[in-house]
């Protein structure tokens, strides 16, 4: 990485939160910097950005972070109180989510759809720890087949978005999304590069980053919480688009950029009204 | 002022304008789909913004997004709408986020009959959503002008608690054709005692006093200040704790804010022939009010000693009013009987409190005269045979 965590720190997250509670080992904090690293390489500052987060290990150890104005929404429903938002927002402004992959995929997969389906300008980066860890540890909708949690001990069975050669990709890209991208923890700066191309897109983007959690997963899994096993399970099951083999569960890199293609939500909404109230019609 | 044949439907809408509400957001649903469809031609033409939901959760969270980013919203439903707005309505309370909800009462349970007047929500508007530690605001209008009005005062209360506030009507008030009269200026509006307030925002860093106090300017995105809220119970400054101390402060802020200013909205309600010690008083709230009215008028002619309340603000419930010795009768929407149990713990000890429910179908004033006579000769009530004896 380019930038010392410290610098980063202090120039756009609270101490107070910082370090966070998270679990010894945990991959989220990597994300985090992705993210962090990413605007301060686009020069936006802490007014510039709305961040948002949901409910979970994701949302919990990143809400109240961020040195500008953050909001927490209730299960899943993030994305549709940013909606709302986005209407009220200067457009400059950008609005960044960091959530989880139940949050996205699971209980707000509707309102997600919902928000790639209007384009809203807003950048959703899915933190997904392979499951449900900050209740103990059960399988969520993008848990790789087989694995064993505390809701799947026989092995996680249960087609899912991420089985039989679905991937939550396709949905997100048939319901409208203009960014799509993938990157595990360990992508460093390809994934910082991913989510500046996010950010910059005028629409709905989403940046699906799995990343390791030793103490609920990988205990379960590996029967370990080393921190070196469970990051190496993930690198070892991710490869860049087009470079995957039979192991491949995750393909990582830009997945779909159609960048400024369709209007932008509230633009066209605020375009649509402005029309309206001068002319009648539209 | 202008004067319209119109529904109530009709009339809500007229009142979020003029209160200052721009966005909207809601989902179709029988009788309030009128009330969506009227904001989507109304608030364009005003520069605001209508948007339709994939449900109804979603509608309340987006009218939560756009109140957060200092947009007067408001949202509206039935009765199967208004219990998925359980989740964004703790939000909202919890981070004081002003907002007006419309929830038009239709006959349930679950879907019921779309097209008939309920009362089955009266305790649902007070717990709205999970958890405890709040006060809820509720009004009841009895017709499309006071529709009008509550939804004026709603974004006018909502504004200066910070917090969502109900408006409960019914299926007849929202769909039902009436003289309404809109105010078509600033000083007709003083005229009619619309008040409003404008949206103000905390510049920060604090997101919340633990006091009572009103006029708390509410958080607002997107000013840079660095405002905070969450669904978690806060620290002072907005941060997510688990403290039991720190939830003491915010669940006292919850409930007293509303406790101790009551005299904001305790005079919304109406009283006839409460003058002169009614041996009976009919309590009722809503469109069967308008039937009640009617039979008390009645029973006076005929030489009885019958008072009706009509109560407006339901929550938090006036107890004050039911201190006299008396007989209640709680006439209401549902064959449950839900208010009839809040005026038997705010009644005193040796009042009577009797129940006349109905529901898709207003009482009629026969049916109503002869149950307040049956009960003023202390004769049982009539039944139709299979409900039960007692509520």
């Amino acid at each position: 990485m380019q930038y010392s965590s410290s610098a980063l720190i202090q120039k756009y997250l609270r101490s107070r939160k910082i370090p966070s509670t998270a679990c010894s080992g945990c991959g989220l904090g990597i994300n985090h910097k992705v993210v962090v690293q990413a605007v301060d390489e686009l020069g936006l500052g802490p007014a510039d950005i709305i961040w948002g987060t949901s409910i979970g290990c994701a949302g919990r150890q990143t809400f109240g972070t961020w040195q500008g104005d953050g909001f927490a929404g209730t299960h899943g429903r993030v994305y549709a109180i940013a909606r709302g938002l986005r209407i009220a927002l200067p457009p400059e402004k950008k609005i960044i989510c960091t959530v989880g992959d139940g949050d996205a995929f699971g209980i707000g997969l509707l309102h997600l759809i919902h928000c790639a389906r209007s384009n809203v300008d807003m950048t959703i980066i899915v933190n997904d720890n392979l499951g449900y860890q900050s209740t103990g540890g059960q399988f969520g909708f993008t848990t790789p087949q087989g694995v064993k949690t505390d809701s799947s001990p026989y092995g996680m069975f249960e087609h899912n978005l991420m089985s039989e050669g679905m991937d939550v990709m396709h949905i997100l890209k048939g319901a409208g999304a203009t960014f799509l991208a993938r990157h595990v923890a360990m992508d460093g700066p390809r994934a910082v590069e991913s989510v500046k191309k996010a950010i910059l897109n005028r629409g709905f983007s989403l940046v699906h980053m799995p990343y390791p959690c030793p103490t609920n997963f990988a205990s379960r899994e590996l029967g370990s919480r080393n921190q070196v096993n469970i990051y190496r399970w993930i690198k070892q099951r991710a490869k860049p688009l087009g470079q995957e083999d039979a192991n491949t569960v995750w393909a990582t890199g830009v997945w779909y950029d159609a960048t400024d293609s369709r209007p932008e939500f509230s633009e066209h909404i605020w375009a649509s009204v402005g029309k309206i109230r001068r002319t009648g019609a539209l | 002022m202008k004067r319209f044949l119109e529904t109530g439907n009709f009339a809500i809408t007229e009142g979020a304008i003029l209160a200052g509400c721009r966005f909207f957001c809601g989902y179709p649903i029988t009788p309030a789909t009128e009330l969506a469809e009227a904001m989507s031609k109304r608030l364009p033409q005003e520069g605001g913004v209508y948007l339709q939901a994939e449900d109804e959760c979603a509608a309340m969270h987006l009218c939560i997004g756009a109140s957060l980013g200092g947009m007067k919203s408001m949202t509206a439903t039935s009765g199967p709408g208004f219990i998925l707005y359980a989740d964004p309505y703790g939000w909202a309370l919890g981070c004081e986020m002003p907002l007006v909800v419309v929830n038009s009462g239709r006959v349930g349970p679950v879907s019921g009959i779309t097209g008939a007047p309920g009362q089955g929500e009266f305790y649902l508007t007070r717990y709205p959503t999970q958890g405890g530690n709040f006060e809820c605001i509720t009004l009841a209008p009895n017709s499309a002008q006071e529709a009008m009005a509550m939804v004026v005062e709603a974004f006018y209360l909502s504004e200066r608690f910070r917090m969502p506030i109900t408006v409960l009507v019914d299926q007849l008030i929202t769909d039902g054709f009436e003289d309404i009269t809109v105010p078509e200026s600033e000083e007709e509006m003083r005229q009619m005692g619309f008040k409003t307030w404008p949206r103000a925002f905390c510049a920060g860093p604090d997101f919340y006093p633990f006091t009572d106090d009103l006029d708390i300017p509410p958080v607002q995105m997107g000013s840079g200040a660095g405002g905070m809220c969450s669904d978690w119970t806060p620290t002072v400054e907005g941060y997510d704790i688990e403290e039991v101390d720190a939830h003491h402060k915010h669940a006292y802020r919850l409930i007293y804010k509303v406790r101790n200013h009551r005299d904001m909205f305790n005079h919304l309600y109406e009283k006839k022939f409460m003058d002169d010690d009614p041996e009976l008083v009919v309590v009722s709230y809503g469109t069967p009010s308008r039937v009640v009215n009617t039979a008390v008028d009645q029973a006076r002619a005929r030489g009885l000693k019958v008072g009706a309340l009509r109560l407006i603000n339901l929550w938090p419930f006036p107890d004050e009013h039911f201190a006299r010795k008396a007989k209640y009768l709680a006439v209401e929407l549902n064959w449950d009987g839900q208010l009839v149990r809040e005026v038997q713990r705010a009644a005193t000890k040796d009042a009577e409190v009797h129940f006349l429910g109905s529901c898709g179908d207003l009482p009629t004033i026969p049916d109503l005269l002869e149950n307040f006579e049956k009960l003023l000769k202390n004769q049982p009530l009539t039944r139709k045979g299979w409900e039960l004896e007692a509520w």
